[in-house]
């Protein structure tokens, strides 16, 4: 929607991704310092701050799109912005139970040397999830995924006449519900869709009026035993390139950002806030 | 269905009998909803207010008392000024099990007289455990949870599930279906958004099973929402950034989702310098939005509120002496006007802040644009559950139906609702299932199982990979 970042109700402006083509705008607010965007007067000038704030381009597309150290400093408040911890939360030691049996200090240190790993590791979340993309880039696969372990790899104490392999079990084809499970498996999402897709043409109907049905049970089991996305899969993608661009706030007020100080490339709303910008808020001075 | 167990159990089987009771731990970022439920089905339906027990999952230092509050203890902190907190949970998994082991300590194992929230003692030899971690998991995180429980708390048994997938057991928040799901059988079809502290993770049910192909995650949840409160409020009034109850409270108290937010932001314009819009109290249109905050001194205030907008204030305060601190009451007032609904904002743009994602509703149509049917599309859209606690802010359920619904085609039917009590319904889903002795014997692993059969069977048997 247009409507937003103007007082006046703008008609729907799409872009069109042509190269060099100049966007005459329609109605645009210009800063009250009032430079040019246009490159070619920027070419001669000493003015770098200029340049480096108007970051050339024609076309507004080409105008938000932000310089590399924009997105680490747009990365970085977001980053802050989910962190857990409190920022003046630091390291905060865990007091021991008071009035512990002798066995406080076993207890704390982990009964078996796996929870003793597991308690004294300082690992976060991030560790993990490099040490999990780093598996899955170097084998290709989750361990969870694997077939069923042979014989060699695991010496397995059900006799071999008990044992019943992966299909048997989770395709038994029992449409009542099996109970919930929590998977993490191996990113074969294409696979599985690709299967869904080609058998759902018999079940895809044209009727408008008419409900059309679900897919059949097998397809569902197809769907369900999919394994699960990992933690980066998962994440909502990105808006697609048509989406309309990211609002400006004013920082003073948090009406919609309609000027922007050229030497910071900060948004604020109206010559008022943009004036208790200049004075409090601006780097002046480059970083 | 029931599997059919052998008849005749192999020699190395666990010869400990079953556990007998069920401990529900919904093991959420901001709070742990404990429980238990046992299958005798004479009992009543288990009731999530009464049941469970909602303890912070935190720990908390207080600079200014110098003590440190573990888990349920911080119902005992007096003054939550600058309280300083570090979660065990991190993104939405357990990641830090020194601070989670204190905090469950504190909790779940014979914590007596601490005030109605912490009476849960519990023998872990008996007791199955019914944990519950996000979505998509790393898997060694997986392991790390199933050997903790085991190993060092030594629980009876184990089912880890995703939270979202016990929602399906619980009570239909639909009025229209409400009557036809008998406790212990899941939903049919279910869209499960699940927005909670960490992040908002939207995952379709079938039968109460996920379908993991469509399963979303939105990195903007209730803790993003407060620090961006935080900021917004530190940068127009004064600086809260270290206080991160007290901003809480504040959004908790104030913030919601606004209809319309181009109008809202109107309303709430101070105006530029050649073009003055009044915000003074005189009974326009924006006196709504603005509050006063008045903050919690933790002395005579224990509990900050909001109230509306009023400008004549500090005059008047400094004419009746309140304020001043000769005598009388301190008052310190926040006026808050549209961060009360930018900052929710950011769930539904997070481009706002920058962040590279789709909104909710984006989201959401993303999940179910991998669904090959069409008709499993609608049936999802059909019934869609909102849980978790960042949905307690009033206006969201209302602005997402809205959302889909000019998204979505005018003939699909949408239906959005809340679930009762958004922050235990994960819980209550949870108890209604463990009352069904037969599924929770499919699914739960024996303490014998696991030192038999080894930690990546127990997680191949969660992902429904083994059979039995």
């Amino acid at each position: 929607m247009a409507t937003g970042p103007l007082r006046f109700r703008t008609p729907h402006i799409e872009e069109l991704p042509t190269t060099g083509s100049r966007q005459a705008p329609g109605f645009a607010w210009v800063a009250v310092s009032g430079a040019q965007d246009d490159p070619a007067k920027n070419w001669g000038t000493s003015n770098r701050k200029r340049a480096r704030a108007s970051l050339g381009g024609p076309t507004d597309q080409q105008r938000e799109a932000l310089s590399a150290r924009q997105q680490r400093e747009v990365e970085r408040k977001i980053r802050d912005l989910n962190s857990d911890n409190s920022k003046n939360a630091a390291e905060l030691p865990i007091p021991k139970k008071e009035g512990g049996a002798g066995a406080s200090t076993v207890a704390r240190a982990g009964k078996t040397p796996n929870t003793k790993k597991i308690l004294g590791s300082g690992k976060t979340f991030a560790h993990y999830l490099d040490d999990e993309e780093a598996e899955i880039a170097r084998t290709g696969r989750r361990d969870v995924d694997v077939e069923a372990p042979t014989g060699a790899q695991r010496p397995s104490k059900t006799p071999l006449a008990r044992r019943k392999t992966r299909e048997e079990s989770s395709m038994s084809g029992s449409p009542a519900p099996i109970t919930p499970v929590a998977p993490p498996a191996l990113p074969r999402i294409s696979q599985a869709l690709s299967f869904g897709e080609t058998t759902t043409l018999d079940a895809e109907e044209e009727g408008d009026d008419a409900v059309p049905p679900l897919p059949s049970s097998a397809e569902m089991e197809a769907l369900l035993n999919a394994p699960p996305l990992t933690y980066s899969q998962a994440r909502s993608a990105p808006p697609t390139p048509g989406a309309p661009p990211p609002r400006r706030f004013c920082e003073t007020c948090g009406y919609w950002g309609r000027v922007k100080c050229m030497k910071c490339g900060a948004m604020t709303c109206s010559v008022s806030c943009k004036e208790e910008h200049d004075q409090s808020k601006c780097l002046k001075m480059y970083a | 269905m029931a599997r059919q167990k052998p008849t005749t159990t192999t020699p190395l089987s666990s010869s400990a009998p079953a556990p007998n009771r069920t401990l529900i731990l919904d093991n959420g970022a901001h709070t742990l909803k404990a429980g238990f439920s046992t299958p005798t089905t004479t009992d009543r339906e288990p009731n999530a207010a009464t049941d469970s027990h909602t303890i912070p999952n935190t720990i908390a230092r207080s600079h200014r008392d110098k003590r440190t509050y573990i888990g349920p203890e911080l119902a005992d902190c007096a003054d939550f000024g600058e309280l300083a907190f570090r979660r065990p949970v991190e993104r939405g998994y357990i990641v830090n099990w020194e601070s989670e082991k204190a905090v469950w300590e504190r909790s779940l194992f014979g914590f007596e007289g601490r005030g109605e929230g912490a009476v849960l003692a519990c023998e872990p030899q008996e007791t199955s455990l019914v944990l519950t971690e996000a979505p998509n998991a790393p898997a060694v995180l997986q392991r790390n949870a199933d050997e903790m429980v085991f190993e060092e708390f030594g629980f009876g048994g184990l089912f880890r599930t995703t939270a979202p997938a016990l929602c399906a057991y619980a009570p239909s928040p639909f009025p229209s279906t409400a009557s036809s799901s008998p406790s212990g059988l899941p939903l049919e079809c279910l869209l499960v958004i699940d927005a909670g502290h960490s992040h908002t993770t939207i995952t379709p049910l079938y039968h109460g099973r996920p379908l993991h192909t469509a399963c979303r995650r939105l990195e903007v949840g209730g803790k993003t929402i407060t620090n961006q409160l935080k900021e917004l409020i530190s940068q127009r009034t004064f600086d809260v950034r270290r206080e991160d109850w007290l901003v809480g409270e504040i959004k908790e108290d104030v913030c919601y989702v606004s209809q319309s937010f181009n109008q809202d932001l109107e309303k709430v314009w101070r105006g530029g310098r050649y073009d003055q819009r009044s915000s003074t109290n005189d009974g326009s249109s924006n006196n709504d939005i603005v509050v006063d905050y008045v903050l919690p001194d933790y002395e005579t205030i224990k509990r900050g509120y909001p109230r509306p907008h009023d400008a004549g204030v500090n005059v008047r305060n400094r004419a009746l002496g309140i304020g001043t601190g000769a005598g009388g009451r301190r008052e310190h007032i926040l006026t808050i006007g549209n961060e009360r609904f930018v900052a929710p904002e950011i769930l539904f743009t997070p481009s706002d802040i920058g962040m590279q994602s789709e909104g909710l509703c984006g989201t959401v149509l993303q999940a179910l644009n991998t669904l090959p049917s069409a008709a499993l599309r609608e049936a999802f859209l059909a019934n869609v559950v909102v849980v978790g606690g960042a949905s307690l802010m009033p206006g969201l359920v209302g602005r997402l139906e809205a959302e889909l619904r000019s998204t979505v085609d005018e003939a699909v039917l949408v239906r959005v609702a809340r679930a009762g009590d958004p922050v235990k319904y994960a819980w209550l889903g949870g108890a209604r299932m463990a009352r069904n002795e037969e599924v929770m014997r499919e699914v739960v692993v024996t303490r014998g199982e696991y030192f038999e059969q080894g930690d990546l069977w127990v997680r191949r048997k969660f992902a429904g990979k083994v059979g039995r």
